[in-house]
Parts: C-alpha cells; structure tokens; sequence
C-alpha cells in the first residue's frame, strides 16, 4: 500500500493547495470585520507576514473575480473556499486510492485524474483573468496554480500508470487463457497476441501486485463506487460553503448607516456628470481622478452590472495640496490641473476622467518632477481646454466643489458614494459592493433608502438619524 | 486500515468547513466589538473643513470675531461695512497693532493702489484683485481695509476710503458673481484716522508703482483671505 511517486506528486500538490487556499480565505474571512487588513503575499505564507496596501494580492482579492454570490452574501463566497474543498478531497482520494491497494485500478485512478483536471483548469482560467481583466498576479494565486499543475500531473501519471499495468494483466490473463485453451500449435503470442506483450513496470514495489503477477489484487472499481466518489467530492465543497454561508455576519444592516450629504444641492453648478442614465438613482461620487481607488471602484461598478441603474455625478475633490488646503501634501500631484480639466469639459467630463484614469501613473509621476506637467498633458490631449485651465472662473469652480466636501462635513477621502444622497459605506466600497449597493438600489426603486441608524449603541451619532429625501 | 480510511475522510471532510467556520466567527467578533467602540473611538479620517492657519493665534480669532461681527459678516446684522471709528472700537488696540494682525497675511494678499482722490479701480488693479481672491484655497473671509492718505479734509477721507471699498466689492460681484460674497468678504474703511501703513508694507504684492512712499499706499484697499475659522 505504499503510494507510488505519482501518488505522492498529488499528495504533495494537493496539501500545498491546501495550504495556499487556505491563507487566501483565511486572509477574505478576515474583511468580513469590515475593517482594513494586510493579506498575505507570498510563496511561504505562513512565513512572513502580511502586506497591507497596494499588492497584486489586494488587488486580486478585491477584484470582482475572488469571490461568486456578491450579490446575495457580502464579499460573496471566496473561491478559495472551494478550492480548499477540492485539494482536501483529492488528498483524501489520492490517500484512499493508496490504502485500498488501487493504484493499479484504472478507472479509480481514472477518476482521480479527471479531479486533478478540476483544480488545473480553474487555475487556468484564473491565470489569465489574473493576467488580462486585474493586471496583477497574487503570489498565494500563483502557490495554488503550481499546486494544481502538481496535482495534474500527478493524476495523469498515475492514471497511465494503472492503465499500462492492466494491459500488462489483461495480457498475462490472456496468456493464461490461451495456456488453458486447446493448443493449435501456436504460442498465444505468436498468433496475433503480440500486442499484448507483457511490459515491466519499472516502479515497485506495486502494492497491488504483491506477487509475480501483474494483476490487481483487488477487482476494478464499479460505477457505484463512483458515483459515491462523485457524491463524496461535491459534499466536500457543500459542507464547508454551506458552514461559512451561515456562520456570515449579517451587514445588511449597515446599509444606510454611515450618514447622508447634509447640504446635497449645487448652488454653484460644480458637479460634473459622469455616467448618466436618466431615471436611474442619483448618485454623486466624491472624486479624484488621479486616484487609484477611484479608478479601481470604477471597474468593480462596471464588473458589478450596476453602473446602467445609477445616474453618477462626481464631485471633484483633488488629493493635492496646490488647489486642496485639507491635505498637507500633494498625495496625488496633478490632480488639480486634471479636474480643472473635468470641470472645463462640462458634459463631457466623463471623457477626461477615462483618459485621467488610464494615464494616471504617467501623469502623477510627471506632475511630481514638474508640477505643470499633468496641465501639460491634458492640454496636449484635449487642446479644446487649455484656454479654460487656469482661469480664475474654474479654479474659482474647483474651490466651490471643495467647498461641498466643507459644507458637509465629508471626509478627507476618495471615493465616496452617496446614493440619493445616502452614503455608501466606504467599507462597502470593494468587497461589498455589489451586495450593498444593490441593496440601496432596491431600497431606492422600493423608495424606503433612507438614512438609518445602527441598533448598537453608539455605532453612528444620534444625529445622524433621519430621512433624506432623494 | 479501515478506520485509518474513515479519520482521513472525516478529518478532511470537516477541516475546510471547520476553519472557515472558525475565521468568519473570528471576524464576527471583531465586527462586533467594533461597533461597541464605535461611539467611543475618535474618528481616525480627517473631515473636510475651512482652513485654520497657525498665525490665528486666539488673540487674533477674538478681534477678527469682533470685528466681522461688527461689519456685518457675523451675526444677523444687516447691511456690511465699518467705518472708522467702529473699526477702532471694535479692534480695541492700536492702529500698528492693527495693521500687525495682517503681516502674517502677507503671501496671501495684495494692496490695491488708487490714484490721489479717486477711488476707481485702475486695471493693474482688477488683475490683482482677481488674483488675490481667486486664491481663496480654504479661507472663509475676505477682508477688503480701503485707506485714504492724510491729504484732504477727515470727512473727505472717510467718505473716499469707503468708496475704494466698495469700488472693489463692486468688482468682485461683476467679475465672479458669487452669491457667497455676501457671507465672505468684509468692508472697513478707515480713512486717514486710524491704522495708517507704513513703509513695511510697501513690500506686499501691490498694484502701484514699483517706487513706494507711504503716501502712496495708504491711497489704497488692502486685500487678502483670511485662513482662520471663527
């Protein structure tokens, strides 16, 4: 019953995929607190520590590809839950099929082979998802991608194996058979039997083959066997999917919790549109477009659905100290001369924010050497603007959009949602999104959204009580 | 062999359903005692606010408070402006104690030069003007301190101070119609009886002359923002 070295390979493949799938949704579970975390961004997790910030594998885990159901379970459930599962059961299989000597049995390895293929190709397809829609490559996503490849290959070996060693026994019977029939002169093998020749398995001992004879010692696996295998497998995703479904905290609650736009009107015309769709929830975005979070927020919106429901707006609010008093420092150098840009643009400030969006980086690093860079750049793209960047009537307009934030006592922050003026929590602004936005969605459409307060004591300010009115 | 099989199963079966278990349970405790501490815990994100520079030392807050308060930007007084001796009472000090309160003003305003007698606004000085108020960053209040240089009679000198003021909230209402003038920017007209500029201030952003004598700037409006929250 020792496991040949195929066996092992799954064993291994399927233990480090454990491993890695597990640090991954221990490191989701821990954003169920709706606090902020550092995840773990190595190839030795248990290692070194956690990384709070910008890495491949914050990006990965935030983006809307980590995790199914969002919709209906804050943060949905993370696939690194099911891929947990799956590497558990192919380590219990792959220890099955060792202990009841059937690692000559071709359909049970079979069947352990075709498992393997499961983790591979969701590795697969994750890789490139990785690759082409986040642009970034968690280093535990790359852990369990070569522990599917480990459990892959392995899978495949042993299955070759089997199904050489029971060519190797179906020709012994025959020889056996022929020995036993009425000779006709011929040995078995000379009389078109050749194919069968009996090969040596070169790997041994072969638990299955105890004595001289390549035969199994135990009968193949029947259909029922599995079936009860199938059965068994999917059981292994069901338990614990349905266990983290239950034990969920509930965040419905926080919904409409975190406060509401005191004084929503623009008296001074400063709110610029960005995705409109009339009839759909006004929504204002509090914005920098120099911002990562903001661009990143931008793509979750797009990968949720729920952009065509909102009626978007944005408030500018630049991260940078030469139009911004409230920050000390330019956090994001340029930011100012780009939202004189998206309020010169008027109508079609949406286009100046995509391009602000895909230049970010560029225009940053510019605009920190040469703090007239990023005016540069957006003149030299949109060339319609630069009369109206720099003058007096806009930056007296991007100071009257600050002043919003002022006026209602908003955070230094960006982004910042407020649907028909209600805030969308900033810890529902990445994992939750899709389960809280489109729950104000709902609340909207049904007209119930309103601001509300947490039953716990003390969670929101009494005066934060109250509707508003959309 | 049997048993050995049965643990391995259950083991496995149960520790991905076990560990998540455990992990969501965790951070519901967490999430749990974080509401708890919501109320009590400061909050750690900086909200949005005018700006209050370190120059405005309490000292400062209490005469500016007075005297916006007395023109008409504070409170529910109607009608803005002070004239002179209102300013005087209501600063309660000095003309130079005056005048200090707006040195560390400096790289934020301008002084507004007028010709001898005239209380029109030059065009150097509308661009200064524009200048100085459309750097308006996070200040709440605009002081505009019209003067006039002791030549000519008291009366006269009042009456041309307020006119220069008012010349240039006339402007600033033309060029930027803001509704929000109203509730930021601040009249006081001295005339030639008190805080009276000398020589120090000749090296502020002004819209005169390169060559500067007291007399000079005292034929002017003193403009700036003041970054202080009241």
């Amino acid at each position: 019953m020792r496991p040949r070295p195929s066996l092992l390979l799954i064993m291994v493949g399927a233990a480090l995929g454990l491993l890695f799938a597990g640090f991954s949704t221990f490191d989701f579970a821990q954003h169920l607190d709706r606090q902020v975390h550092g995840v773990h961004c190595s190839f030795l997790p248990g290692l070194t520590g956690t990384q709070v910030g910008e890495s491949g594998c914050q990006a990965v885990m935030i983006s809307p590809y980590s995790s199914l159901f969002r919709a209906k379970l804050w943060g949905g459930i993370p696939i690194s839950l099911p891929a947990m599962s799956v590497f558990a059961f192919l380590l219990f299989f792959a220890a099955e099929v060792a202990l009841s000597r059937r690692q000559g049995d071709r359909r049970a390895t079979g069947f352990l082979a075709l498992a393997t293929v499961l983790p591979a190709a969701a590795s697969a397809v994750m890789a490139l998802v990785a690759l082409i829609e986040v642009g970034s490559m968690c280093k535990l996503c790359v852990g369990i991608y070569l522990a599917s490849a480990l459990c892959l290959l392995g899978g495949v070996l042993v299955w070759r194996r089997a199904r050489r060693a029971e060519g190797n026994a179906d020709g012994w019977a025959a020889l056996m058979r022929r020995a036993d029939a009425p000779k006709s002169g011929e040995p078995a093998w000379v009389a078109g039997e050749a194919e069968v020749e009996p090969v040596p398995v070169p790997e041994a001992p072969m638990d299955s083959a105890p004595g001289p004879s390549p035969a199994p010692a135990t009968a193949a696996v029947g259909a029922g066997y599995l079936g009860f295998a199938f059965a068994l497998g999917v059981v292994f995703v069901a338990l614990p999917v349905a266990a983290y479904v239950a034990s969920a905290p509930d965040q419905a609650r926080f919904v409409g919790s975190c406060g509401a736009l005191e004084n929503p009107g623009d008296p001074y015309a400063t709110h610029v549109p960005l995705d409109p769709h009339p009839g759909g929830a006004p929504t204002l975005e509090i914005l920098d477009p120099l911002c990562p979070a903001c661009r990143a927020f931008d793509l979750r919106l797009a990968a949720a659905g729920l952009a065509d429901k909102l009626d978007r707006k944005a408030a500018l609010f630049p991260l940078d100290n030469t139009c911004n008093w409230m920050v000390g420092s330019a956090i994001h150098p340029g930011a100012c001369a780009v939202s004189e840009a998206v309020l010169c643009a008027g109508a079609r400030a949406s286009l100046v924010v995509s391009w602000a969006f895909e230049q970010q980086e560029r225009i940053r690093e510019a605009a920190a050497r040469d703090p007239k860079a990023a005016g540069r750049m957006v003149a030299a793209r949109f060339p319609e603007l630069a009369g109206c960047m720099g003058s007096a009537e806009v930056r007296s307009r991007l100071n009257k959009s600050l002043r919003f934030a002022v006026r209602n006592h908003l955070p230094v922050l960006t982004p910042q949602i407020y649907v028909a003026g209600v805030k969308l929590c900033d810890e529902d602004v990445d994992l939750g999104l899709d389960f809280a936005l489109s729950r104000m969605l709902e609340q909207f459409r049904q007209g119930t959204l309103e601001r509300t307060q947490l039953p716990a004591a003390g969670a929101v300010s009494p005066a934060a009580a109250g509707k508003v009115t959309p | 062999m049997t048993a050995l099989r049965a643990l391995l199963l259950l083991g496995l079966l149960l520790l991905p359903a076990v560990l998540a278990t455990s992990w969501v349970g965790s951070a519901k405790v967490r999430l749990a005692l974080a509401e708890q501490g919501a109320g009590t815990r400061p909050q750690q994100t900086a909200v949005a606010a005018p700006s209050d520079d370190a120059y405005c030392s309490p000292a400062l807050k209490k005469i500016l408070r007075r005297v916006l308060q007395s023109c008409g930007l504070l409170g529910s007084r109607s009608g803005r402006g002070c004239q002179p001796l209102e300013a005087k009472n209501v600063a309660t000090v000095s003309g130079d104690d005056f005048n200090a309160l707006f040195q560390p003003m400096r790289h934020r305003g301008g002084i507004v030069q007028f010709e001898m007698a005239k209380a029109d606004l030059p065009p150097g000085a509308r661009s200064l003007v524009d200048t100085v108020f459309t750097d308006q960053r996070g200040a709440s209040y605009f002081f505009v301190v019209a003067r006039a240089s002791p030549e000519g009679a008291v009366t006269y000198n009042r009456e041309l101070s307020k006119r220069r003021a008012e010349a240039v909230m006339a402007h600033l209402r033309q060029t930027f119609r803001d509704p929000d003038l109203d509730r930021e920017v601040g009249l006081l007209w001295l005339g030639e009886e008190f805080a009276q500029l000398d020589g120090e201030f000749c090296d502020w952003k002004r819209s005169g002359a390169a060559e500067c004598v007291p007399a000079d700037i005292n034929r002017s409006a003193f403009v700036a923002w003041i970054d202080c929250q009241l």
